[in-house]
């Protein structure tokens, strides 16, 4: 009677055996995949909920297409924009010639929260690539709760040109916090020159403020930055290259007006780029023509 | 005696040999053709600057921002390159062939590569989310491919046959 009951009993434990086995595979697969489905989740509601901490996201370097379009934008297309309806920087008198490198300098001091630095920062990159090359460009936006504009940064970026210094800095990033500390005479030049005698009552004490080699100076952006509200960076560097739409109009009207200062403080070099129409119409303007 | 010897060698039988389920192959290869055609795609768009990259573009869905992004490189190997081989890799360990030779070493190696492809896909979302914060739709498609590939593979070994 044990005999033939004893193969039947192993089978019953062999086949048990394999069911626990089976149950323990599809506890493992559905952790896995749970596991799986947590973190995504989670990730996605962080990034959502705004960071966890409501900090805007750090600057990233700017993509190559971002950078390529900005800074080879025909000069057909400028030509067309004129000066946009952009405004200009004013004129600078009583004040020592900038200078760096024994180039003229042209001086930016702004913050990556700044949603007019965020679009001021656009035709800067732009005009500035007419008279050298600006390298290592972030990307980012200015603060949540300061419009989010989609704008460069020039923390960290370096400019090469034979013709001008150009000198950004980024105070703070987009959550406040230090980036660069301008030295002691670059804050002199800011609390002497960002004031309304040179930049005028409006903007005066505001950022960005430029001074090209304290011959002009300026304060605030050129164009109102709610043009970039909502766009990608892409599309933006897009429109930019093409001339498109609100955006090409405000941003390379800026640029060529930004140009022509510029062409103040290298005279007129180079000739390619300052004797272009446009150009050449807004340095009569600018009054030191 | 003869019934004992008839009763292991079934169980024995049983545990060497545990056929998957039929739908885990035609779901698998597919799932991993379409992965390697779309690693291709993404591939050569890398190789032509991304310039005809077939993809929305907004605040958020940005492909061009995420491809070209620094972290679209790996110790010198683009994203999108990383994906070839590992699409390959599956495509050949969920062959018809594959799925009938049943050896334990392919059934792991199938089980911890589309594990390895998972983890690696959640850092790319964790990338895409918090460093690029932009969306692109191409790679998401590979990112939800390689988890249904997962979820296929882990459900077919839990399903085998005894």
């Amino acid at each position: 009677m044990t005999g033939p009951r004893m193969p039947r009993a192993k089978a019953m434990r062999a086949e048990m055996k394999r069911r626990e086995a089976r149950r323990k595979q599809f506890m493992i697969s559905g952790a896995v995949i749970g596991v799986v489905i947590i973190v995504v989740v989670v990730l996605v509601v962080v990034k959502v909920a705004g960071g966890g901490n409501g900090k805007s996201a750090a600057a990233t370097a700017a993509s190559s297409s971002v950078v390529s379009q900005i800074t080879t934008v025909p000069a057909s297309t400028l030509e067309k924009a004129g000066d946009g309806g952009t405004t200009k920087p004013n004129k600078v008198t009583g004040q020592p010639p900038l200078t760096a490198n024994g180039k003229p300098e042209l001086f930016y001091f702004g913050a990556e929260w700044c949603p007019f630095c965020a679009a001021q920062r656009w035709p800067m990159a732009v005009a500035l690539s007419r008279f050298g090359t600006l390298s290592n460009l972030s990307q980012t936006h200015s603060a949540k709760n300061d419009g989010d504009i989609p704008t460069l940064s020039f923390h960290g970026s370096t400019y090469t040109s034979k013709y001008l210094t150009f000198t950004p800095i980024e105070s703070q990033d987009v959550n406040h916090n230090t980036l660069d500390t301008p030295t002691a005479e670059q804050q002199k030049l800011v609390n002497t020159l960002d004031t309304p005698q040179f930049v005028g009552g409006d903007s005066a004490g505001s950022i960005p403020f430029i001074t090209y080699g304290n011959q002009f100076a300026s304060s605030g952006s050129s164009f109102n930055p709610s043009v970039l509200s909502g766009k990608s960076h892409d599309e933006i560097a897009k429109d930019i290259h093409n001339g498109s739409g609100d955006i090409g109009k405000n941003v390379n009207g800026a640029a060529n007006v930004i140009t022509a200062t510029i062409c103040q403080m290298t005279k007129n070099q180079p000739s390619n780029v300052c004797t272009a129409p446009a150009v050449q119409k807004i340095e009569s303007s600018l009054g030191a023509g | 005696m003869r019934a004992e010897r008839t009763a292991a060698a079934d169980a024995r039988a049983a545990s060497e040999h545990r056929a998957a389920p039929r739908w885990a192959m035609p779901i698998t290869l597919l799932l991993s053709l379409i992965g390697l055609g779309v690693s291709i795609y993404l591939t050569i768009e890398h190789y032509n600057g991304n310039s005809g990259l077939a993809c929305p573009e907004s605040s958020t869905v940005n492909c061009a921002k995420v491809t070209t992004s620094p972290e679209s490189v790996i110790a010198g190997i683009p994203v999108a390159v990383l994906g070839l081989p590992f699409f390959v890799a599956m495509v050949a360990a969920n062959l018809p062939q594959s799925w009938r030779l049943d050896v334990p070493w392919l059934r792991l190696a199938r089980v911890v590569a589309t594990c390895v492809g998972m983890v690696f896909v959640l850092y790319l979302v964790y990338v895409e989310l918090f460093k690029v914060s932009a969306i692109c739709l191409w790679c998401t498609s590979v990112h939800i491919i390689t988890f249904l590939l997962l979820v296929t593979i882990l459900l077919a070994e839990a399903f085998r046959e005894t």
